[in-house]
């Protein structure tokens, strides 16, 4: 069975793609000193696998990485020695063997931050409110699949559940959405916010995950 | 993070390269700092980062106690659109300061087309552009690099260039600047001192006048300046320090693997080559010093990759056994080991066959000419039977393509040298034809040409860059002689690019104008073709009264005062002349290892002898 590791990814590391980010744990390990299982075949090269990737830009204190421990240094050892490899901003806080099969992630939890850097608008609380009480919320999203160019997506279902909490700028929407098959981006949120109430659009938005969940809403690990 | 740069970075593309933070990025606790510096290069963080220069210029600055050495690329067009709409000032990556409140801001200036970002950079920093402009001691301009050679057409914007190899001038005009910062100095005497540090060249230090006819009349030194500035070299390449450690980007760049540097200089003598020139003495250094350097770099960085990397790395004098012992580590841990400057000939064969374990793509060779009689006028020194032999062996080993450069335009060329590019092409091909072991596959053979700029300091300072149209013509005389030939592709280098090259690389100050105009009209990233725009530059020049052939398609008397009389590579003028007259007899000269021409270069080692 494989190892994993759970890390997060904040300040200046945010803005590493996904595929850097693979390309950045192959060599950190190398660094590290840890040894670890090779892809077979031509062009071997040491795997990794990041279970959800997350968008450009956003943070994360949940990721998971999968991987397989050679040698080098224990499970234990793993966390500090791969943390010192690591650039800014990427802090791996476990290092376990997995036990539970990445289909079973079901949710992630996100807090989303609009900011309004004029004051927040008092009426933003009560839109965002009915927005996601609405029976069913659709919306556009790209897609190479379809001959469209875009798929068409209903929001509500893949909500599970949501809180709002306010400051005098900003709008905090703390929500667990469905992780995968499918799973929802929550910029698609922010889009929907700002085509339904174009009058209380944020100047920017932030984009967090905070934990990622199994079907009874504990933990994934 | 700056709030405002984090409201940006989601809109640029490739946001990483803005970011910093990387695996070994040098964070100094700013109260334990005295001089904080800027190390600029005026193009992506992508080509930036790939500088070997700039790596070790920033490992050995960082070394120094009290000092900061940050980096600072140019912004990508999206990226510049967003810093100046939010009013976001030009920030080093490590500590997201802007680099105006610097002490030293330095450029490396490494090809010409790069010089209007360094207007651009300089803008973006909230500075004025011309020195004349900045008052203050602080921030200092400094530029270092093979530009540097001639400097002249930044000339007014810069505070001071540093010729040659910067390891250990930097850290003397640093000490300098530390004092002039203690006791007060102004600018104009720290300029003056700094003028007497060997390798520094202060341009505002010397006036030029010129004849009517556009040439330079004289370039007089003020206020104590030397009337000729030496470049600087590291004499002993095993005492000069090696970057083990470097900053391993989180996003791709150009060149993203270890660089083992084994050696500078060249022992050839290719009569076009400024860095053949530029570069002399031949300094190596030892085989078992650099086994431990590239060992420790794949260990540091996680690297799966090293190049070894010199202007031309088969001619160092221990590669068989460096390349052994580097094998031993390499193969056991899949680390590719490659070697990018191949000569044609036997024993690269097959140390290329040892090495290269998986890809059998591309091999390349730059035969430069197309004749023998043009490459030893221009002293390339490549057999036509040693580039088949050494084709035979690749495509016997399963090569399936070769990539040749050339270059149209050289001193002395004819048509018969143009065609003779053909005939050797056709040569190479059938070459593959008797050894390749798989003809079903197919071959590629592709023949590109660039437009000759002569440069200066080298035999060819002299020249003449053939017009365009001439040049044209030959192009086109070259793809109708290689029409016919399917396997043999033909790309042509675009001719815009390469006459500007031929106009900057050999100007004088009074260009420094023509920079501005175009700058002012939009230049920026001139090497890139998203960019760069023909027109802009013939306008500048014509609003300048500048005439763009004065510089590139004129040739020079054998006495002219080049704009570039003051820096010195150490290389006579004399052998320079001496050079060209061989080429006009199509003569070739042998190189270092096999007899010195006494070029001069040996004053810059102890006991005046070159032995590398
Ligand atoms: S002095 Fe002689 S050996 Fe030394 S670089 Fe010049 S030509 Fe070569």
């Amino acid at each position: 069975m494989a190892d994993r590791l759970l890390f997060s990814k904040t300040g200046r590391a945010k803005y590493i793609s996904h595929l850097d980010l693979m390309r950045t744990f192959q060599r950190a390990f190398t660094r590290a000193g840890i040894e670890i299982k090779h892809t077979q075949g031509f062009h071997k090269h040491p795997f990794v696998s990041i279970a959800l990737p997350l968008s450009v830009g956003y943070s994360s204190q949940c990721e998971i990485l999968e991987f397989g421990l050679v040698g080098g240094a224990t499970a234990e050892e793993v966390p500090a020695r791969l943390t010192a490899a690591m650039p800014e901003g990427i802090i791996i806080h476990q290092c376990y063997p997995a036990e539970r099969k990445l289909k079973e992630l079901a949710f992630v939890n996100y807090i989303i931050n609009f900011e309004y850097s004029e004051g927040r608008p008092q009426a933003s609380e009560p839109a965002m409110q009915e927005l996601l009480s609405r029976e069913s919320l659709v919306m556009q999203k790209k897609s190479n699949k379809s001959k469209k160019g875009y798929t068409e997506v209903d929001l509500i279902p893949l909500i599970r559940g949501f809180n709002l909490e306010c400051q005098s700028d900003t709008l905090t929407l703390d929500a667990v959405l469905c992780a995968q098959n499918p799973g929802l981006n929550p910029e698609l949120i922010r889009a929907a916010f700002c085509q339904a109430y174009p009058e209380y659009a944020p100047d920017f938005v932030t984009f967090h995950r905070r934990e990622v969940l199994d079907i009874d809403g504990n933990p994934f690990r | 993070m700056n709030r405002t740069l984090e409201h940006i970075l989601p809109k640029v593309q490739k946001p990483a390269r803005y970011t910093g933070g990387e695996y070994n990025a040098v964070v100094k606790d700013k109260r334990t700092v005295d001089t904080r510096f800027a190390l600029c290069f005026p193009d992506t963080y992508e080509i930036g980062m790939s500088n070997l220069g700039c790596r070790i210029l920033y490992g050995l600055m960082n070394e120094q106690e009290g000092l900061w050495c940050e980096r600072c690329y140019a912004p990508w067009g999206d990226m510049e659109e967003e810093m100046r709409r939010e009013g976001l000032l030009l920030y080093a990556l490590e500590s997201g300061d802007p680099i105006s409140d610097f002490d030293i801001i330095g450029f490396s200036l490494g090809y010409e087309m790069a010089y209007t970002n360094v207007l651009n950079m300089l803008d973006l920093a909230g500075l004025p552009l011309r020195s004349a402009d900045r008052p203050e001691l602080t921030p200092l301009i400094v530029a270092g690099g093979t530009c540097c050679y001639n400097p002249e057409p930044l000339a007014p914007f810069v505070d001071f260039f540093v010729l040659g190899e910067g390891e250990e001038v930097t850290l003397e005009y640093i000490a300098l600047y530390r004092q002039a910062k203690e006791e007060c100095w102004s600018k104009e005497e720290f300029l003056r001192e700094v003028a007497q540090i060997p390798g520094i060249y202060v341009p505002s230090l010397y006036e030029v006048t010129y004849h009517a006819d556009g040439t330079v009349e004289a370039i007089t030194p003020k206020d104590g300046a030397p009337a000729t500035v030496t470049k600087r070299i590291v004499e002993d390449m095993d005492k000069s320090y090696f970057p083990v450690k470097t900053i391993i980007p989180s996003t791709e760049i150009v060149h993203d693997r270890v660089m083992l540097e084994l050696f500078r200089g060249c022992i050839r003598g290719c009569r076009f080559c400024q860095a053949g020139y530029a570069y002399r003495p031949v300094r190596s250094r030892n085989p078992k010093l650099l086994a431990q350097y590239g060992k420790a770099a794949c260990e540091d960085s996680g690297y799966q990759e090293m190049t070894l990397s010199s202007l031309s790395s088969t001619d160092y004098p221990c590669l068989m056994e460096l390349c052994d012992e580097l094998l031993d580590y390499c193969a056991p841990r899949d680390i590719g080991l490659s070697l990018p400057s191949l000569r044609a000939d036997t024993f690269s064969m097959n140390l290329m066959e040892r090495l290269q374990r998986v890809r059998k793509g591309g091999l390349t060779f730059a035969p430069e000419a197309g004749t023998q009689r043009l490459r030893d006028a221009i002293n390339k020194n490549l057999k036509e039977e040693d580039l088949l032999q050494s084709c035979r062996t690749a495509f016997s080993g399963g090569w399936s393509g070769v990539k040749l450069y050339f270059m149209l335009g050289l001193p002395t060329e004819t048509d018969e040298d143009v065609l003779g590019i053909a005939d050797l092409a056709r040569k190479v091909y059938q070459c593959w034809r008797e050894c390749t072991p798989n003809r079903a596959r197919g071959v590629r053979i592709t023949v590109s040409t660039s437009w000759f700029v002569p440069k200066p300091h080298t035999a060819f300072q002299w020249d003449a860059q053939i017009p365009m149209e001439e040049y044209q013509r030959r192009v086109n005389l070259l793809r109708d002689a290689l029409k016919r030939d399917r396997s043999i592709t033909y790309n042509w280098h675009d001719p815009q690019t390469s006459y500007l090259e031929a106009i900057f690389s050999r100007g004088d100050r009074r260009l420094a104008d023509v920079l501005e105009t175009a700058w002012q009209n939009g230049a920026k990233f001139d090497s890139w073709s998203e960019y760069f725009d023909f027109q802009r530059w013939m306008d500048a020049l014509k609003a300048c009264g500048l005439s763009g052939d004065f510089y590139a398609h004129r040739v020079r008397e054998k006495d002219e005062v080049f704009p570039w009389s003051v820096p010195s590579v150490g290389v006579s003028r004399q052998f320079l002349w001496h050079e060209r007259e061989l080429c006009y007899q199509s003569q070739t000269t042998p190189d270092c290892r096999t007899r010195c021409s006494g070029c001069g270069a040996n004053k810059f080692l102890p006991g005046g002898v070159c032995n590398g």
